[in-house]
């Protein structure tokens, strides 16, 4: 009342008595913490509620990882690294490992999975006693009770669809683009097809050369395709470019 | 004779060596305590050597009176020391309140984490930078926290709980409440770092400025009581009215001149841990700066004591003369000012340099003078 009346009349002498209004404004933060209490949350006693898609550690599905090292590209810290593992059922299989001393939590990986077997998860609590504690193996990446929503993809609106007016088909970012052969370069070799993590690359006879062997060239099956660029990059000729397919 | 014959609590008014003509509360506290413990010790050396004259001494008047003065002495350190410790307790605490937070933790309601942080003062090493004049550096703590104690030993809870009833308490109180600001000047200097000697010259250039309007409240107050003594100060407010309703604004100009004397926010410019990492402080460390603290919290205490003596009445309860456990009623209003203060401290933002200086003799000097004058007019109107 009184301070309101201060504002209408600026130029009043007991206007100097603007230093009550801090006073009024912290003594009435003291009475409402005291009968509730502050906000502050005793930490580890008492946690605050985070949610499914929390960027916490990434976590691994180990069953349904392909190996196709995505993840291992996409991070920006370069703290995953796709290591070989002897499992049991699966045999000689690659896996991501983490280390978590170097990981910014961004949760980029899980963001580009195309089978969202890496996922984040809700453990922020990653302190350890040495370095090599912060490694995460495959086996120690494991996350049981993956929800719905600790499987974090990113889609993209592309813009051709947008064009159409097509508003609500998301496309996963791995659909976009494909390998592209350039038929002169290509050898025959068959790496990619060896390389390829789901299998999608098959070796197809598409001549005879003047030495009468078969001229093999690689087929790609958009179905299976990932377009992790293992293939890409595996080429010794180069034969193999990236190509925008949507 | 008897275990009961040796420990037993006599009158401490009846000693013939007691130095207090009145009953004196930690006098009695303090000679009960020899009862007791003299008592056990003569009990024991008679069960030793049966009918020998040691003693009888241990309880005589002689040395009961002795030993009753320096546990006396413990005992008013004690209490000022639990008081200041609650005090630091309540600041910590109402702070976090004000900032939405919580304060303290160790101990119940997170009382006895001073406790902590004396002991953990008590083990850091005790480091003299080695450039620093070792004296001075050695000195100036030792009275800066020396002469908050003494001062604030010499405030007298109630007219039974007193070390000395002096005709001249004020003044003794304000001039040596006053020596401070030379300690701090010194531990600047002996430092011998630029930081402490700027914030030692700013601690002194504060509190000297502020001494002023300071000394004029006192003069006001003592005018109108017509007395130097602290029971006839409260005395006359019980038998009049209590000098906060007169002196409104002595009132206000002593509690902005308090504040600025014990170096507090929003007045800590000598401090200033954001420009001159902890201004006269910089090179102490461990338990020097553990000292220096709590010597700035008896420093507070002194300010509140003496304006809950010179304005809100001491120990008289309104409404009443009689006296109803004055000690924790004169505490309670002490912890009330001090609650004032730092509700000031959550609130207000660092004053800067010229504004301090401004404020000392620009606005509280004039505003003294003016109470000066309204206690003048209300003397020679006869109000009083």
């Amino acid at each position: 009342m009184a301070l309101k009346f201060l504002d209408k009349y600026p130029k009043n002498t007991a206007r100097h008595l603007w230093v009550l209004r801090p006073l009024y404004a912290t003594l009435k933060n003291m009475i409402r913490t005291t009968i509730h209490r502050p906000v502050t949350i005793m930490y580890p006693y008492e946690k605050e509620w985070i949610p499914d898609n929390y960027r916490g550690r990434p976590g691994l599905v180990f069953e349904k990882c392909l190996g196709c090292g995505i993840c291992e590209s996409m991070c920006p810290t370069t703290c995953i690294e796709m290591v070989e593992v002897d499992d049991e059922k699966l045999g000689k299989v690659r896996r991501p490992q983490v280390n978590v001393g170097r990981c910014m939590m961004c949760g980029y990986c899980a963001e580009y999975c195309p089978v969202n077997a890496m996922t984040v998860t809700p453990d922020y609590e990653l302190a350890a006693f040495t370095r090599e504690d912060l490694i995460f193996d495959p086996y120690r990446l494991k996350w049981e009770n993956v929800t719905q929503g600790m499987e974090v993809h990113l889609e993209e609106h592309l813009p051709s669809n947008l064009a159409k007016g097509i508003y609500d088909q998301p496309t996963a970012y791995f659909k976009v683009d494909r390998p592209k052969l350039i038929e002169d370069k290509c050898i025959s070799c068959a790496r990619c097809s060896k390389t390829c993590p789901v299998g999608a690359i098959e070796m197809v006879e598409v001549g005879v050369n003047e030495k009468g062997k078969p001229i093999k060239h690689p087929k790609v099956d958009d179905s299976k395709c990932v377009f992790c660029q293992q293939c890409i990059n595996i080429c010794p000729k180069s034969a193999l470019e990236i190509n925008e397919v949507l | 004779m008897s275990f009961w014959d040796w420990v037993t609590i006599r009158d401490s008014t009846a000693n013939t060596l007691s130095p207090f003509d009145v009953y004196n509360l930690p006098y009695a506290v303090g000679h009960g305590l020899w009862d007791i413990i003299g008592g056990i010790l003569a009990w024991l050396l008679n069960l030793i050597f049966p009918g020998n004259g040691v003693s009888i001494w241990l309880v005589g008047d002689a040395v009961s009176n002795a030993l009753a003065l320096i546990l006396m002495a413990v005992v008013v350190f004690a209490v000022i020391f639990v008081v200041n410790i609650t005090m630091i307790w309540a600041e910590r605490k109402v702070l976090g309140r004000i900032m939405d937070r919580r304060a303290t933790r160790i101990g119940p309601a997170g009382y006895l984490q001073n406790i902590a942080d004396g002991l953990k003062t008590f083990l850091k090493e005790n480091i003299i930078p080695d450039k620093a004049d070792k004296k001075g550096y050695m000195w100036a703590v030792t009275l800066v926290i020396g002469s908050a104690i003494l001062v604030s030993g010499m405030i007298p809870l109630s007219p039974r709980w007193f070390l000395t009833d002096y005709g001249v308490g004020l003044l003794i109180i304000y001039g040596l409440f006053a020596v401070a600001p030379f300690m701090i000047l010194v531990a600047g200097w002996s430092q011998n770092n630029k930081y402490s000697l700027l914030g030692g010259m700013r601690a002194a250039a504060q509190m000297i400025s502020y001494e002023v309007p300071m000394l004029m409240v006192f003069a006001s107050v003592v005018l109108m009581a017509g007395s130097l003594n602290i029971n006839d100060i409260v005395q006359f407010q019980m038998d009049n009215t209590w000098f906060i309703v007169p002196q409104i604004i002595g009132f206000v100009v002593f509690l902005v001149a308090t504040i600025a004397e014990a170096e507090r926010i929003p007045f800590d410019l000598p401090e200033a841990e954001a420009e001159l990492v902890e201004g006269w402080q910089t090179e102490y460390g461990g338990m020097k700066w553990g000292l220096i603290m709590l010597g700035d919290y008896f420093r507070g205490y002194i300010a509140c004591a003496l304006g809950a003596i010179m304005f809100l009445g001491g120990w008289a309860v309104p409404f009443t003369d009689s006296l109803i456990i004055p000690e924790i009623v004169f505490l309670l209003k002490v912890f009330l000012l001090f609650f004032v203060m730092i509700w000031v401290r959550g609130t207000f933002a660092r004053i800067r340099t010229d504004q301090i200086l401004n404020i000392g003799w620009k606005v509280l000097l004039p505003l003294a003078v003016l109470n000066l004058l309204v206690v003048v007019l209300l003397k020679m109107g006869g109000v009083y």
